[in-house]
């Protein structure tokens, strides 16, 4: 691929991603609250409604039972539904059609009735407090059935999204607010975005920055925290691969354990919840597979077990940052 | 309450708040006719875009204004932030989740009914609220319980980018009571007269065992859905109309000069007052503390049990 194009942000990565598929078929289509005419809240479905028209890219009320219900009659009738729930707080006003027809009907149906959906939705913290920050894919990935997948960079976000839209599987795609509002010239990895469509694995994840210390397993926006750690530690001589993990469920073990095979040291970066997720899941699977005597430390670092507080103070307090990662690498012995 | 807005969207322009923030900005008029009309014990639930509710509540001004500034001497104290008030001592509180103050309503109303006293549960939702299961859900159960609770709905036309008209079976909210065994009223909200005799009549009701109310009440939001929203989802030529002749303030200050309650030096001494108070209010708020971060995994879990982060 040589169409390449420097200048493009996840929003428009993810719209693009999304154009070219439904360009691709025609039973792609978008549902969701202000996706239409707005273009989505943080602009990753603009121009669609402009090229596709209003009934597939379909602006509806606030009613999320109803319209990602909708998507399991429409994935039944052949179509391929991406459903916006605009932040990825609002999944509990319709989680039951998310775990118990979207996420079990294919394998109730004894796999005669695929779910071909993408719930399509914004995580992270931005300021928003409790109820506006949580990226939840530790919760979506406890519910057999669902793929999770949080990208971290424009180029990600535009394969992915692709990929998500192809797979037969219904896939719980997290974009991050954040990365979201970030300037195409801010991003320090993936900003090379092929003009064409391409898909990024779904299952896939990608050193970021190879080292031999430690190993940061992270995803979405704490990918680009953990780069900057990295430069950070790099001065003091400790050497960070980062692993942008892509996908929470399925997690890559073959990338995984051959990036610790080499460092033997694993720091576990979490938006999430600590707390029964992914990084539990993450060092458990390691242990379970390198052995006890594989590894020299494993170690997390995440949103410590307490939602998202408002203020300024609060926040910086208990979400993971450049400086926190950089810390907890240090904290974990890699230096020594 | 248009000066307590303005200084909350200086808060964000001036980056003192670090969250998004919804102004109620040209819906005042419904702010002020529920303002003194309900009892500390009766409830009150509103939405994300809350604060005129509050101030009407009568939710002190101070810590209000703290909270959304996210000091550590806000109503919450910093941790819940302009979107989610709690006044537990005037039975107030808000959700950031759409629908969501129905339900909460709904348990109020029950409450009165449990203790056997005569107090009444208020929700205040905007129109895209009435889209979710949670609306009808919770106004089945108030109809078929006949329950004390009066929900007032601020249609403002748009729900973030999507018109009531595109999203609504009906052309009105209020014509939905009869599906609920409640009563609806539809009032032009701009009128604060009008708002204040239907929301009256529809707390006298409840609270004397008529069942639950719904009181439609029209309105515009002259602002973006939050501050930094582009708004370019709406008619700009509409807008600005709406701004210049459809003003509740405007309106309401034509009207006390026509009738001759109020003169212009009178209205200007009020004016002159409110800014003095609010510009005090927010130059004390500015001076306050933020909340510590070492605090902030208190209140996780009201027994004080702290989890180490962990798990
Ligand atoms: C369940 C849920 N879905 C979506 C949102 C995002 N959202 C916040 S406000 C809003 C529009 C609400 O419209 P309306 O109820 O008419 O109130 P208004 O903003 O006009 O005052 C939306 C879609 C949310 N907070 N909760």
């Amino acid at each position: 691929m040589d169409a390449i194009r420097q200048n493009i942000n996840v929003s428009q990565a993810v719209a693009e991603g999304l154009r070219l598929e439904m360009e691709a078929d025609e039973h792609v289509l978008v549902i969701g609250e202000d996706v239409g005419r707005q273009g989505g809240v943080f602009g990753s479905t603009r121009g669609l409604q402009k090229a596709f028209g209003a009934e597939r890219v379909l602006d509806t009320p606030i009613s999320e039972m109803a319209f990602t219900g909708m998507a399991v009659g429409l994935a039944m009738e052949g179509y391929r539904p991406v459903v916006e729930i605009m932040f990825a707080d609002f999944i509990g006003v319709c989680l039951e059609q998310v775990f118990n027809a979207i996420a079990k009907n294919p394998y109730m149906s004894g796999g005669a009735t695929p779910m071909p959906i993408v719930i399509k939705t914004a995580g992270g913290a931005i300021g928003s407090a409790a109820q506006h920050s949580q990226t939840l894919w530790g919760l979506y990935a406890h519910l057999p059935g669902l793929r999770v997948v949080a990208p971290s960079s424009p180029h990600d976000s535009k394969g992915m999204m692709a990929a998500a839209v192809q797979s037969p599987d219904p896939v719980v795609f997290i974009e991050h607010k954040g990365l979201l509002l970030k300037k195409a010239s801010s991003f320090s990895h993936g900003t090379d975005v092929p003009r064409e469509r391409y898909t990024v694995p779904l299952d896939r994840a990608h050193v970021v920055r190879e080292g031999r210390d430690v190993t940061i397993a992270t995803l979405s926006a704490s990918v680009g925290d953990a780069l900057d750690a990295a430069e950070a530690l790099a001065l003091d001589g400790i050497d960070v691969e980062v692993l942008d993990l892509r996908s929470v469920v399925p997690l890559d073990w073959d990338g995984i354990t051959a990036s610790l095979r080499k460092t033997r040291r694993l720091l576990v970066v979490d938006e999430d919840y600590l707390g029964f997720g992914l990084s539990g899941e993450l060092i458990t699977g390691a242990i379970e597979r390198l052995g006890l005597d594989g590894l020299d430390s494993v170690s997390r670092h995440g949103l410590a077990n307490v939602p998202v507080p408002a203020s300024k103070t609060l926040e910086q307090a208990v979400l993971p940052s450049a400086a926190s990662i950089a810390r907890a690498v240090r904290e974990s012995g890699a230096g020594r | 309450m248009r000066e307590f807005e303005e200084a909350c969207a200086r808060g964000v322009a001036e980056r003192h708040i670090h969250g998004e923030v919804h102004l109620a900005i040209g819906q005042e008029a419904i702010g002020a006719a529920l303002a003194g009309v309900l009892r500390d014990s009766d409830a009150m639930v509103s939405t994300h875009r809350n604060h005129l509710h509050a101030i009407a509540k009568g939710v002190p001004l101070h810590p209000m204004l703290a909270e959304i500034f996210e000091r550590a001497t806000g109503l919450c104290g910093g941790f819940g932030g302009h979107m989610h008030l709690f006044d537990p001592a005037r039975r107030f509180s808000t959700t950031g989740i759409v629908g969501g103050s129905l339900p909460v309503a709904l348990g109020h109303a029950y409450a009165a009914r449990l203790r056997g006293d005569d107090a009444v549960a208020v929700a205040v939702v905007g129109d895209g609220s009435v889209n979710t299961g949670g609306f009808a859900e919770s106004m089945n159960m108030a109809g078929a319980m006949k329950l004390p609770l009066v929900v007032v709905v601020e249609n403002n036309e748009w729900a973030i980018s999507v018109p009531f008209s595109q999203a609504s079976a009906t052309a009105t909210i209020a014509e939905r009571a009869a599906a609920f065994g409640a009563r609806g009223v539809r009032v032009d909200g701009l009128d604060y007269e009008r708002v204040r005799e239907a929301f009256i009549d529809a707390v006298d009701s409840a609270r004397a065992g008529g069942g639950p109310v719904i009181v439609e009440a029209t309105c515009y939001r002259f602002r973006g859905h939050y501050e930094g929203d582009l708004d370019l989802y709406r008619d700009q030529g509409d807008k600005e109309s709406r701004r210049e002749q459809r003003d509740p303030l405007a309106m309401a200050r034509a009207e006390l000069l026509e009738s001759g309650a109020a003169d212009e030096p009178e209205l200007a001494r009020i004016d002159e007052e409110v800014r003095a108070e609010i510009g005090g209010l927010v130059q004390r708020v500015l001076a306050d503390p933020f909340p510590d971060p070492e605090t902030a995994r208190r209140h996780v879990f009201a027994s004080g049990l702290d989890l180490p982060a962990g798990v």
